[in-house]
């Protein structure tokens, strides 16, 4: 009985170390515990054996805990997702430039930097028309970098003349289009989700790329007109991510979508996608966004576009400190708003921040001359990047200036030289460790 | 030798005091400082000179003797609303050194002072001062605090205010004092007084934080409502095809005025569309921490009409400026198109932050929706 005893005393010492498997440990010691000390040791078999399993549980999923957050998971992991919008198109090229099958692969350069900064995720908002330069860019950036891919669709948004949402015909190339990239990419282990559109909401109020059909040109009421197009693209939306969930369990499905702008409609007929995936331009805070989209349509959010230029304006010279402050501020309030985080609403699941590079093209994009220049008059308006709204006709925000890396015309390894800038280095401290302040209030 | 060495010793010893004593006569009183008692009294530090909007329409006696608050006389405003230079609104500010909009160097630095209290009564009782306000210059030497308070409608007996300046940097102030005023406010004129401005000490007040502001919150009442709030600066896009009357009495809703918007679409500035914005303070596109706290509010209503029905307004919108100081949510209605009779508009702002917020109300339209331009009339615009 003392010997029992002591061996039982010996044993739960063991268990808390956590040294069950001691290789030291022969049968004959096992048999000599007795079946309470069996019992034990089997049943923490047998939880390890199941909490194992669900850490290598397969796929990305978004968890729903039991205080209403929501957080991403990956292989039974949380994941924050701490990205980046990636275009990296070469001075002297426009948006037409083929950097998939660039020789000298631009992704490779750009992931190492990537790594080093901490980025775990890039956003590309359209596959390549080769499917193997595109396996070859995700495979390459996950299996040397570690960092996967949110792949997306336009969902023909740019096609000429406007994208018929109202029309079956179009729909159904839409669709095919998009189950094709899934069937494609589903199985590459760099994948992280899907994202569906951009801004193709603001179509819906005929703001851009305006589209209609003959019953919504019958409905004299424009608000009415409004509804009638946000309920057909949304539900076109929903049917899209119930067929991608029905060949693809293991990824999630994102709704892109300018601001909070239909999320209302999305909510009586957008139930299927798992996250939405926000377009948000607000300076240095998010607002009332997180509070806002759980009151309108309750899901989570990834910051999919937002950011800062690193151009004043209205002072015409580049300011690094201003977008590092801005950026800085951004991903505060993104962490502030992660899962069991008592501040925030616990909805958010990261942010692809835009972008990777410079874009030398965007001012006169059709005019070759202007693709070699580091333009500075690209401008539009937004008061709440307020350090240079002082600017001629407040045009503040210029849009090749929003790289976290500069772009070099010097060449290295045949790229344009990649030159991170003060933000790359403020985030990357950031997200090592995340000291996270209030909004008017103290360090928390 | 000796004597110039002794001189020079006393000269570097109290140098510096006095000349922290001329850049800091705070540090000299610490319990009050002065901004204005009587005319010529040696204690004054700021003079009324920075008249603003319709200057021509103010008259000042700063000798009138007839019952002051205290010493010999108090300053005597008569406001005639005549509009002498087509602003509609006009006003007074304190400075030092006089004149001096920001442009040179002047001012004082106030730190340790936690309030500014004046007198102030009206010649019959109900003459209706728009705001006063401490600091608020710009340019080159701006101010480094702006605080307004108001409107106060003045009794025909002295009484006194508190502005609280607990928590405010004052380490600048030049625009001392202010007041303004408006012809709407005041469509027969005023005249009013106002005696012994002074900063003050007082260690019991505390922060005024932002107070939620009871329901109804009126933006338009009437034109000469006190109950009115947030002012129709913000005149956006094609800003010279706008005529905005905000004294209509042309078939009101309620009340004897309401507002009259006529949009005539030229695109006089070639954007195509235009609109315009209530804000909190004036011209405020966020860049004064000045929001108002309506979290109380669960809805905007207001009410509109087209002059021949049929006129399309793309957007009614509360919130929605983004700056430094953003408001801090934005809720929209539209297009809406206008009926010939009032017709009640409710804007649902149901689970919206409107803890701050400096744009309380806004419309715009376009030329391509209103190719003929569009009259239209809006009333009780308020939050419940």
């Amino acid at each position: 009985m003392t010997k029992l005893s002591s061996n039982n005393k010996n044993s739960s010492k063991k268990l808390g170390t956590g040294s069950v498997f001691d290789k030291n440990r022969t049968g004959p010691r096992f048999k000599t515990t007795g079946y309470r000390h069996f019992l034990l040791v089997g049943c923490s078999f047998l939880f390890l054996l199941i909490f194992s399993g669900c850490q290598s549980l397969p796929g990305v999923h978004i968890q729903k805990l039991k205080n209403k957050h929501y957080r991403l998971v990956v292989n039974g992991s949380p994941y924050i997702v701490k990205g980046v919008c990636y275009n990296p198109i070469a001075i002297g090229s426009n948006h037409e430039y083929d950097w998939w099958s660039d020789k000298a692969k631009p992704w490779i350069t750009d992931g190492k930097l990537m790594k080093e900064m901490g980025i775990n995720t890039i956003r590309l908002y359209q596959a390549h028309e080769d499917s193997g330069e595109v396996k070859q860019v995700i495979r390459d950036l996950y299996n040397l970098y570690g960092i996967r891919t949110l792949l997306g669709s336009w969902l023909g948004f740019w096609e000429y003349p406007c994208p018929f949402y109202g029309d079956a015909k179009f729909q159904n190339k839409v669709k095919k289009e998009v189950l094709e990239m899934v069937n494609l990419y589903k199985d590459e282990p760099g994948i992280l989700g899907w994202i569906l559109g951009n801004e193709n909401n603001y179509s819906c109020l005929g703001l851009v790329n305006p589209w209609s059909n003959e019953e919504i040109d019958k409905e004299p009421d424009p608000q009415k007109q409004k509804a009638m197009r946000a309920k057909i693209y949304y539900s076109f939306v929903n049917d899209l991510s119930q067929e991608i969930h029905k060949v693809d369990a293991l990824h999630p499905v994102g709704l892109g979508n300018g601001e909070l702008v239909g999320l209302e409609f999305a909510n009586q007929y957008c139930q299927d996608v798992d996250f939405v995936a926000c377009i948000i331009y607000r300076g240095k805070t998010f607002g009332n966004l997180f509070k806002s989209l759980k009151m309108t349509f309750n899901k989570p959010v990834l910051l999919a576009e937002f950011g800062a230029d690193s151009y004043d304006a209205y002072l015409k010279r580049e300011d690094q400190d201003m977008q590092a402050f801005f950026l800085q501020s951004q991903w505060n309030q993104i962490y502030l708003n992660l899962a069991n985080n008592k501040i925030g609403e616990g909805n958010c699941i990261g942010g692809t921040v835009f972008e990777w590079t410079d874009e030398w093209w965007k001012h006169n994009s059709d005019n070759p001359e202007f693709w070699s220049v580091h333009d500075t008059q690209n401008g539009w308006s937004n008061g709440s990047y307020y350090f240079d709204i002082r600017a001629a006709a407040n045009k503040n925000m210029d849009e090749e200036w929003f790289g976290l890396v500069a772009l070099s015309p010097e060449l290295e390894n045949g790229l344009n030289k990649r030159i991170p800038r003060k933000a790359y280095y403020v985030i990357r401290e950031f997200w090592k460790h995340p000291v996270l302040i209030k909004t008017r209030g103290k360090k928390i | 030798m000796k004597k110039l060495l002794v001189m020079l010793l006393a000269l570097a010893f109290f140098a510096p005091a006095m000349a922290a004593e001329a850049t800091s006569p705070a540090a000299a009183s610490p319990k009050e400082f002065v901004v204005y008692l009587d005319k010529n009294a040696k204690e004054n530090h700021y003079i009324p000179s920075g008249w603003m909007g319709d200057y021509g329409d103010i008259k000042m006696n700063d000798q009138f003797v007839e019952n002051p608050h205290g010493g010999t006389a108090s300053i005597q405003f008569v406001y005639s609303a005549k509009k002498l230079q087509n602003q509609g609104w006009a006003g007074v500010y304190w400075q030092n050194p006089s004149n001096n909009w920001g442009n040179k160097k002047g001012g004082f630095d106030l730190t340790g002072m936690t309030k500014l209290t004046f007198w102030a009564r009206g010649a019959k009782g109900g003459e209706v001062i728009q705001k006063v306000m401490v600091g608020g210059i710009k340019g080159t030497y701006p101010d480094s605090v702006m605080v307004e308070m108001g409107p106060i409608e003045l009794t025909d007996t002295w009484k006194q205010y508190t502005i609280n300046l607990v928590g405010k940097d004052l380490s600048y102030v030049n625009g001392g004092f202010g007041w303004t005023t408006t012809a709407d406010l005041n469509p027969e004129g005023a005249a009013f007084y106002i005696d012994d401005i002074k900063f003050e000490v007082d260690t019991q007040l505390k922060p005024e934080g932002v107070k939620q502001q009871a329901m109804p919150f009126y933006i338009y009442a009437d034109r000469s409502s006190t109950a009115n709030h947030f002012i129709p600066s913000g005149w956006m896009g094609d800003y010279g095809d706008i005529k905005y009357d905000g004294a209509s009495k042309e078939d009101a809703y309620l009340g004897d005025t309401c507002i009259k918007i006529i949009y005539n679409g030229k695109a006089a500035q070639g954007a195509r569309w235009a609109g315009i914005f209530w804000q909190n303070p004036a011209n405020n596109w966020g860049g004064v921490d000045a929001g108002l706290d309506l979290s109380k509010a669960s809805k905007l209503t207001f009410w509109a009409r087209g002059e021949k029905g049929g006129e399309r307004i793309e957007e009614f919108k509360v919130g929605g400026i983004m700056g430094e100081f953003s408001d801090s949510d934005s809720a929209t209605i539209g297009p809406v198109i206008l009926n010939k009779e009032w017709t009640q508009y409710t804007i649902d702002l149901k689970g919206k932050d409107m803890s701050y917020i400096i744009g309380g109300f806004a419309w715009s339209t376009n030329v391509d929706n209103n190719p003929e331009g569009a009259t239209f009339y809006l009333d009780e615009i308020k939050f419940e």
